[in-house]
């Protein structure tokens, strides 16, 4: 009935293992493609333990604290056009998906998903004492221990219980800086924004000797222990990254806006390529979702880029035979408040909109819609913990069960993956 | 730790050879040996004169500072540890005036103040008054009545840009060659910890008298460094402190208050956070001045971590102060920056009280820090991860360099290693330690420093602080062409038609366009030259004769930590391959080009990192 559901990938990743493994490597290749194309062999396969390994899991950020009720929009709740007289998007221009809710406008990416039951919306995710700070709040999203002051990011920790052992690459952090979600003990985290980035200048002489620094690795000194390992990484896969970065060629369209569409495209090529990935971090950048003033266009412009980008990378990843393996989901760090401002923005408010998006997934709503009456001093309450979205993803989409150790508490799973 | 022994007794021995005896150059790694200085951990007790010796001179010169040459070593290590850190922690006897002064390029024209927040809101200005800006609208008649006022709105964001953007090579230049290092690491100190954006203050001359007032107090009492901040322009307006006012406070102030400069988070409650902010309401300023308006101010009584009383920012401050945690938090975040993660919980204790008896003059913590024995023990000599600033003022300084190179440019090193001065990356600074490091940015930073040892030539590099965006680049090519402005600036990409103006008042592309030809009118231009240093003459003036006392003396020269000996002996092999010898022999240029190869690959290493 879909064609994202009726992937290839089993037949694609034999492929891919016979490929390189199975023709071998021809000796006339130039040494670092060699080495390359081995590496690249050898970890397609160091990630096959079984049906569950390859799962992949997508986080989106989106930073600055997405407006949620003018993304999944409660267009027939008269509160909500009392609260935002110049800002509410009009009944008609809703594109209703439930007799209660619908997207933006702008969400036309969003609406072909949720057709196609690809797409989960989890209605008012937050959490107890919500801060009202972008720093605090993100935090406490990133570790997934509100008001705790956790040192650790949730993935971080997540990929530490779930492969004690130091994989390289198992979790890639598509940007300029690494994300706290992503900080944990046992795994450094590929961090880069542009994949020719990950190259050192200089003489091949000189690049010969960079190799040396490396070769031991264990220190009693923990920094150098980490920069070695980190160099180690960065030598390994740099040519892996920068490889399938120039050697990938889409015809899918993600968007017209730039920066998240070609973080995800990124990633698809990373996919493409056969890392043993297990979690990818990519954000929408600058901040962009934090509109404060003069909110209509850019917002519009904002989810519909987000939207095309996402749609876009899930039909990517369908092309290329792994839709079934792979599963997005998308927060924010809050939501804004219900009243718009004097300044046609909104502020900083509570509890938002999840969204899980994938082919294994159960489409539909989870979660109950928040009250715009019954509100806490004009901030959405929330109704889902964001930690039990953490809890679906770690325990049905990762098949890892323990999350409360994770967590850091019990939260029960959604039911999104069936 | 074999290998680590033998290192060190390797690189030691080589270090006597060079320095043809000096005594206190021997002590090139490893100091009173491996077992002493894990003995040292968490004991806070000072360091014996015995104990004092090249290497930890050099340690606490690396962190109290910008790292030092040898001879600068040297000088700090004929002292006792107590003079010593007497000479760095008490710089003001030390003469600083022949240090310049930072000189303004004057781009504030009458009419500019208050900046308005946003280009729609000088016009809307414009419209009701005639003028904005100090600039009137053309008379009826002419096209585009409002361009000057959007010209002159412009030129204001990218000058003072281009102004932050100097201030901040002159800081750099002052940490490179002040002779109080201390005071410019503590005011980079400060500066994380009260991050302030130009990207949002948008006015050089609120951030340089910041940097001022964090220079003066750098080591003053932590109360009048947190009153001051509180009154502090750049830092009202980057925490929109203007708009805390009676009837509608804002608690951004109150909650960074509490979270970042005092606290930090899970110590208070959130409506600590609103009492906190209350007490702040009509804290504001006029553009440069700190004002107190009554009228917003809220007198009322507030409830405050659990005292009660008409309470206004000050009491805040102090009831803030009297709180044990807070001198944990602070002597735990200085603790971090000048010596490791993770202070265990008697360390923090302990220095927590030396800054509450004192009563938060944080002159007493430093000392007890500098020369504490744990400072010096294993955990913490050359474990920290350089932070970019650090890594390049410290390379400049290895190299004796007396003025700071502009090329490669030190804002855009720093810059796309994830550090600009002035432009932190939000309220909260900069996260430091293992977050400096990426895959990506580990090999930039060699990278970076490869452009350091072979830069461009003055005429090849240019000038980055004259380079139009792309975008209005396009600009001025099609006006050049002859284009009218509306051609000129038409955007051909797609979904950029929100963006697009009616183009009859102003052209807002124009305008962007011409704000930075405004700016580049003005803002001085920065005179553009190399790092200027002779590594074969470096060398040769330690004794070094042949390739491997080369590589030795470079390496204890720039490395706080030994690096493996077969790797070190790699090092010899690549030198006298490409010198053809084993002897510094042969064509200068030539010998300088191989240390410098040499030193590019040093200076890749990931013992490098670390200082």
């Amino acid at each position: 009935m879909n064609v994202l559901r009726t992937s290839l990938k089993h037949s694609r990743r034999e492929l891919l293992r016979r490929g390189l493994c199975g023709l071998g490597i021809p000796f006339g290749m130039p040494l670092l493609l060699r080495r390359t194309a081995s590496a690249l062999a050898t970890e397609a396969l160091a990630g096959n333990g079984g049906e569950h390994q390859e799962r992949i899991l997508v986080v989106v950020e989106l930073t600055g604290g997405n407006d949620g009720l003018n993304t999944v929009v409660p267009y027939r709740d008269d509160a909500y056009y009392r609260a935002r007289p110049t800002l509410a998007i009009p009944k008609n221009d809703v594109i209703a998906v439930t007799d209660e809710l619908g997207f933006h406008p702008s969400l036309v990416g969003f609406e072909r998903l949720f057709k196609d039951g690809l797409l989960a919306v989890v209605e008012g995710c937050g959490y107890p004492n919500p801060s009202l700070s972008h720093f605090s709040s993100m935090g406490f999203w990133h570790t997934g221990v509100p008001n705790g002051g956790e040192a650790l990011g949730w993935i971080g920790r997540f990929q530490d219980a779930q492969t004690p052992r130091s994989v390289p690459n198992a979790i890639v952090n598509v940007s300029s800086s690494q994300s706290l979600a992503v900080r944990g003990m046992v795994h450094s985290p590929l961090v880069f924004d542009d994949p020719h980035q990950l190259r050192r200048e200089g003489t091949e002489d000189e690049k010969q000797m960079f190799g040396h620094f490396t070769t031991q690795t264990e220190s009693n000194n923990p920094s150098l222990a980490f920069l070695r390992s980190t160099a180690r990484n960065a030598a390994d896969s740099g040519a892996l990254v920068r490889d399938a970065w120039t050697s990938y060629r889409t015809p899918v369209d993600y968007g017209i806006g730039g920066g998240l569409g070609s973080d995800l495209r990124k990633v698809a090529a990373l996919i493409a390529a056969g890392l043993p990935t297990r979690v990818y971090y990519v954000t929408y950048r600058g901040n962009a979702f934090d509109t404060h003033v003069h909110q209509a266009d850019l917002h519009s412009r904002i989810l519909m880029y987000a939207a095309d980008a996402v749609r876009g990378f899930v039909e990517d990843v369908g092309r290329i035979g792994r839709a079934g393996d792979v599963a997005v989901m998308i927060f924010t760090e809050f939501g804004r408040r219900i009243e718009e401002n004097a300044s046609q923005g909104t502020d900083h408010g509570t509890a938002g909109p999840m969204f899980i998006v994938g082919p294994s997934i159960q489409g539909g709503f989870y979660g109950r819609t928040p009250s715009l009456e019954d509100t806490d001093d004009g901030n959405l309450k929330m109704t889902t913990d964001f930690r039990r979205v953490y809890a679906t993803m770690i325990a049905e989409w990762m098949d890892f069960r323990d999350t409360s150790g994770i967590l850091k508490g019990g939260f029960e799973p959604l039911g999104v993956f069936s | 730790m074999n290998l680590d022994r033998r290192t060190w007794a390797l690189v030691s021995r080589a270090a006597r050879g060079i320095c043809g005896g000096l005594a206190l150059c021997i002590q090139a790694f490893g100091g009173g040996g491996p077992d002493l200085a894990a003995a040292w951990i968490d004991d806070l007790r000072p360091i014996q004169t015995d104990d004092w010796k090249y290497e930890r001179a050099g340690h606490l010169l690396e962190r109290a500072g910008f790292g030092a040459t040898p001879a600068e070593i040297r000088s700090l290590a004929e002292l006792t540890p107590q003079e010593a850190v007497g000479r760095i922690v008490n710089y003001e006897s030390i003469d600083v005036s022949d240090l310049a002064e930072f000189e303004e390029s004057g781009l504030w024209d009458p009419g500019m103040d208050p900046f308005p927040p946003s280009r729609a809101e000088a016009v809307r200005i414009a419209r009701a008054n005639g003028v904005a800006l100090g600039v009137a609208v053309l008379p009826e008649g002419n096209s585009r009545r409002l361009q000057p006022v959007v010209d002159k709105f412009f030129y204001g964001l990218r000058a003072n840009v281009l102004e932050t953007r100097r201030l901040a090579l002159w800081w750099a230049n002052r940490m490179l060659t002040t002779p109080r290092p201390l005071q410019e690491k503590m005011t980079l100190f400060w500066h994380g910890h009260f991050a302030t954006s130009e990207t949002k203050v948008r006015d050089y001359r609120m951030l340089l008298a910041q940097n001022r007032m964090l220079r003066e107090n750098a080591t003053a009492s932590f109360r009048t460094i947190l009153l001051d901040i509180m009154r502090d322009p750049a830092m009202l307006v980057y925490l929109d402190n203007g708009e805390n006012v009676k009837d509608h406070p804002n608690e951004n102030f109150g909650r960074e208050l509490l979270e970042l400069f005092t606290m930090g988070v899970g110590n208070y409650t959130e409506r600590d956070i609103r009492e906190a902010s209350r007490a702040f309401t009509g804290w504001t300023n006029s553009v440069l001045e700190f004002r107190f308006d009554d009228a917003s101010h809220d007198f009322g009584t507030k409830e405050f971590l659990g005292e009660r009383g008409d309470f206004g920012g000050e009491q805040i401050v102090d009831i803030i102060l009297s709180q044990p945690v807070t001198a944990e938090f602070l002597a735990a975040k200085i603790y971090r920056y000048f010596v490791r993660e993770d202070p265990s919980e008697s360390t923090r204790k302990q220095l927590a009280r030396v800054l509450r008896d004192a009563r938060y003059e944080l002159k007493p913590l430093l000392r007890m820090i500098f020369l504490s024995r744990d400072f010096y023990s294993s955990a913490s000599v050359a474990t920290q991860i350089k932070s970019p600033v650090q890594l390049f003022v410290s390379t400049y300084r290895k190299l004796g360099l007396e003025r700071l190179p502009t090329i490669p440019d030190f804002n855009a090193l720093t810059g796309r290693l994830g550090q600009s001065l002035f432009f932190p990356p939000n309220v909260a600074g900069w996260a430091g330690g293992r977050t400096w490091i990426t895959p990506a940015t580990l090999l930039d930073r060699g990278n970076a420093l490869r452009n350091i040892l072979f830069a461009p030539e003055p005429e090849a590099y240019g000038h980055p602080d004259r380079r139009l965006p792309g975008i209005y680049r396009r600009v001025a090519d099609r006006l050049e062409q002859g284009m009218n402005i509306t051609n000129a600036t038409r955007s051909g990409d797609s979904g950029s038609s929100m963006l697009a103006d009616a183009d009859e008042d102003y052209n807002t592309r124009y305008g962007g366009y011409r704000g930075y030809v405004l700016a580049f009118e003005r803002i001085k231009l920065v005179p553009r030259h190399q790092a200027k240093f002779d590594l074969l003459s470096m060398v040769r003036s330690a004794g070094a004769d042949t390739a491997s006392e080369a590589v030795d003396h470079l390496l204890a020269r720039f490395l706080r930590t030994p690096i493996p000996a077969p790797v070190r002996n790699r090092l010899v092999d690549h030198l006298v391959e490409s010198l053809g010898s084993s002897r510094l022999s042969g064509d200068a240029a030539t010998v300088e080009e191989a240390l410098r190869s040499l030193l590019y690959i040093v200076l890749c290493s990931p013992e490098y990192q670390l200082g």
